[in-house]
């Protein structure tokens, strides 16, 4: 070659800008491919739950401060933000990324590797306590992590407990509304949601088996000793379950009995959502009933004293208007206001005086936020009304319900409608 | 000898900037590496992973890779025209203005000032920095060519001015566009193209240059074909710039781009392999010097390393091997083959022949270069298995459902192992810088 001008001018100005314009700015330039919707999963106002195309959220206020910080600290290079249609990643971090859900992201935060899971959806997938822990130190609930410690995210306040700073909150509030833009998706999300289990023999290798998996998955939080006491739940408001003393909320058996096991199982698959209990689903099942065994070791009573019969579920109907209007008249009936609120924001006059067996203070659920603890199905709900939660002021209604004549499902559907998204 | 065409005080200005990244920047690689097993191991505020890593990777582009190249271009473009540097009183300010933008870029960094773009983290102004010291350089370059006595334009030159203008370009591209421009997916499309130019069109042509430059020099043998070179430079020329899509696979990207960026990532086996051909074909008949000349042993080795780090690129760019793949160490494993075992052992093992060139004999202790070369080669290609091997069994793990924390459990040995490979080879680049600055003051 005899030229300085080809050189430059060929190879190097024109395969760049053919390249860029053909790869980078022709694609985007078609309408049908730069879609502004995502798919939303919304509650209706008869407490169903329905999909549609809606606008993502855009960033403001403290959730784009959050992303600035997510930017500054670098949690980029480790975290990527994308779910690729691969059945593995799906079922691990929720439902294939959508164009729409991107349409506020300058810069765009996709990420080249993963050495942390991936947060596109992780927003609800752990409670803020769990968040708030794992910041400032992961290795207390996750031995294995190796995320750096963000200690920088605290302050001390006035009792001299560590607490979150403006950053520390800004962060949170963006890590947490990562999915948002797809609503309510974990209401529906297959894999994390679980009628029943069914049970396993408790035999001394599945308890040794599941010593192991406690070690590594619950004693952060749970204690060694199984006693609700581990390193992290200082720093929770919803303190993590005592399982040496066999009191256990989320049963489908009746009130004061023991869970059966397939209750257990389905809290451990399902986690406990806002709340630190994050969902196992991802574990093998076999994991999963070796550690219940292990669990219920803590509690020597598991093995003398049988839990009673679970209570029948049947089908939920179809809800209708008629039924949600009736299932306001039975939540006042049944005075759920007086803790729960008259609108049910968990604002009753009783509200603030409440606690559990361990006289730990005990806010009652706001149903406004459409967020359950053991599940959002109307089977869910049906189930805690029912049975009540053990170890803590909510009772059992079967009695009520059943000496009214009521129908509980109306009751189900209308708590459900309290979360119904604005149309 | 006509050494008095080259400027040797520019020559060693950036050499002495050069060997001082050669030093730092592998040196935080080893830390970063010691935290993924001790995550607590230097962790604050200023020095955790997530601040710390940009710090290292355009360390070592824009540092030791770039300083050092450009240490080797001011004695290779006069040696090929004919004629000295034009406007060689300017160099003074590039050489400062590069390196000390990089420093303040660090700096920055580490202060939390990082744009969230890969590999374009800068905040303003510092890329303007880079993007003028940049500027004289083509200028420079450019000028000294079209003066050139041999009317032919060797091979190492196609690629430099190709680099020159493509990186100029790119960086501006990266800097003043790319953080203002679309949203969400074509923005991670336009990121793609820009993270695939500044290996693909800055680090690749700039390395090949260095080797069609020094091995035909050093090996004392004529280039093995000029035919075969104008394809390797072609098909890289054309093929290249295409490719970026191949970082965000399987993402909201449109198929169809997705797919262009594969077709061309497997097209660049050509260049690849048509590259090698002709350095191997230049040693044929001439490979004892392989054995004695460490300036040879290395850009051979780098070149085997190239051919394996690239081919292994092209290929895992294909949706297949990129489902368990991607977002791995496998990703990790090519970009050290290539960038690191390719490009990187080419100017060190060139810096050991300039060295000699403008220091005279005894400018280098022979035995420790001997030394740093097998350090070099020993870790780099261990490292390159280690983290291969440990991608495939991480992405296998999760692609059939493991939790992901397991798969974290599997990786910690393969990590320690790692580390030990990047200690091996980071004392080897640090005794290339001690030896070089040692002896050649004596000499």
């Amino acid at each position: 070659m005899r030229s300085v001008k080809t050189i430059a001018l060929i190879a190097g100005a024109g395969f760049f800008f053919l390249a860029v314009f053909i790869q980078g700015i022709i694609p985007y330039l078609f309408k049908e491919i730069r879609v502004q919707k995502v798919t939303k999963v919304v509650r209706t106002s008869l407490g169903t739950l329905q999909e549609l195309k809606a606008d993502p959220l855009p960033y403001d206020g403290v959730i784009e401060k959050g992303r600035r910080i997510y930017i500054r600290e670098g949690c980029w290079y480790c975290h990527s933000m994308y779910i690729r249609p691969l059945q593995s990643e799906v079922i691990r971090w929720g439902p294939l990324s959508e164009f729409g859900e991107y349409s506020y992201d300058l810069p765009h935060l996709f990420g080249t590797r993963r050495i942390g899971p991936d947060l596109t959806r992780i927003g609800g997938k752990y409670g803020d306590d769990w968040h708030i822990a794992h910041f400032f130190n992961p290795r207390m609930i996750v031995p294995d992590s190796i995320m750096p410690r963000f200690t920088w995210f605290f302050k001390k306040d006035t009792n001299g407990r560590y607490v979150l700073n403006d950053d520390g909150k800004a962060i949170l509030a963006f890590i947490q509304s990562r999915g948002l833009s797809k609503g309510k998706w974990r209401d529906e999300f297959p894999y994390q949601t679980f009628l029943q289990g069914s049970s396993s023999v408790q035999s001394r290798l599945s308890v040794e088996n599941g010593k192991m998996v406690y070690l590594r998955r619950c004693a952060g939080c749970h204690g060694e000793k199984g006693d609700g006491k581990g390193e992290a739940s200082n720093f929770f408001a919803i303190k993590p379950r005592d399982f040496t003393s066999g009191t256990y909320k989320f049963r489908s058996t009746p009130s004061g009995s023991l869970p059966l096991d397939g209750d257990l199982y389905r809290t451990v698959s399902a986690g406990i959502r806002g709340t630190a209990m994050p969902a196992w689903y991802v574990l093998s099942e076999q994991e999963r009933w070796d550690v219940i065994n292990y669990i219920k070791s803590f509690y020597p009573d598991f093995k003398t004293t049988p839990p009673e019969q679970p209570i029948f579920i049947p089908q939920p109907p179809s809800p209708t208007e008629g039924m949600v209007k009736k299932g306001r008249r039975v939540f006042e009936e049944l005075k759920c206001w007086e803790c729960h609120g008259s609108e049910g924001r968990g604002d009753g006059e009783k509200a603030n005086t409440l606690k559990d067996d361990w006289d730990n203070p005990i806010k009652p659920t706001d149903f406004t936020k459409g967020i359950f603890k053991s599940g959002s199905r109307p089977e869910d709900l049906y189930r805690t009304i029912m049975t009540g939660l053990n170890g803590t002021p909510m009772p059992s209604y079967i009695d009520s319900i059943q000496a009214m004549n009521e129908d509980p499902w109306a009751l189900v559907y209308y708590i459900l409608s309290l979360s119904a998204d604005k149309p | 000898m006509n050494e008095g065409l080259v400027n040797t005080s520019i020559v060693k200005g950036w050499f002495r900037w050069g060997f001082f990244w050669a030093i730092v920047a592998p040196l935080i690689g080893i830390i970063l590496s010691l935290k993924f097993n001790f995550p607590d191991f230097l962790s604050n505020e200023y020095l955790h992973f997530g601040r710390l890593r940009p710090v290292h990777v355009n360390g070592v582009i824009l540092g030791l890779f770039s300083s050092l190249f450009f240490g080797l271009l001011y004695y290779m473009v006069p040696k090929l025209t004919g004629v000295r540097i034009h406007r060689e009183e300017w160099s003074g300010y590039a050489i400062w203005i590069w390196n000390l933008s990089l420093v303040a870029g660090s700096i920055s960094l580490l202060l939390g000032y990082n744009k969230g773009l890969e590999v374009a983290e800068f905040p303003n102004p510092v890329p303007a920095g880079f993007i003028l010291s940049l500027l004289i350089i083509t200028y420079q370059v450019l000028v000294t060519i079209s003066k050139r006595k041999e009317e032919k334009i060797y091979v190492s030159l196609w690629y430099i001015i190709a680099a020159l203008v493509w990186t100029g370009l790119n960086l501006t591209f990266g800097n003043l566009i790319l953080p203002y421009a679309g949203s969400g997916v074509s923005n991670a499309a336009l990121h793609g193209l820009f993270i695939h130019y500044v290996v693909g069109l800055w680090v690749t042509p700039a390395g090949l240059s260095v080797i069609y430059f020094f091995l035909p020099a050093s090996a004392r043998a004529p280039l093995y074909s000029h035919k075969i070179s104008l394809l390797g430079f072609w098909s890289l020329a054309f093929f290249y710039p295409f490719v970026g899509i191949h970082h965000y696979l399987l993402s909201p990207i449109p198929d169809w781009t997705e797919t262009i960026a594969i077709v061309t990532s497997m097209m660049l086996i050509i260049p690849v392999w048509a590259v090698v051909t002709n350095f191997f074909g230049t040693l044929k008949g001439n490979w004892s010097k392989f054995q004695t000349d460490v300036t040879v042993k290395l850009l051979i080795f780098g070149a085997v390393m190239y051919f394996i780090g690239s081919t292994q690129g092209s290929f895992e760019a294909l949706r297949g091997l990129q489902k368990p793949t991607h977002f791995t160490d496998f990703v990790i494993a090519h970009a050290h083959a290539t960038v690191f075992g390719g490009y990187i052992v080419f100017v060190l093992g060139a810096c050991y022949y300039v060295w000699k060139k403008i220091n005279g004999d005894g400018s280098y202790n022979e035995r420790l270069a001997q030394w740093s070369t097998w350090m070099i080669m020993s870790g780099i290609t261990g490292m390159v298995i280690v983290l291969s091997i440990q991608g495939l069994v991480q992405g296998t793990e999760l692609i059939t459902g493991a939790e992901f924390i397991d798969s974290l459990v599997t990786m910690k040995p393969y990590w320690l192992l790692r580390t030990i490979t990047g200690i091996t080879m980071d004392i080897g680049i640090a005794l290339v810088a001690i030896n070089l600055l040692r002896y050649g003051k004596k000499a």
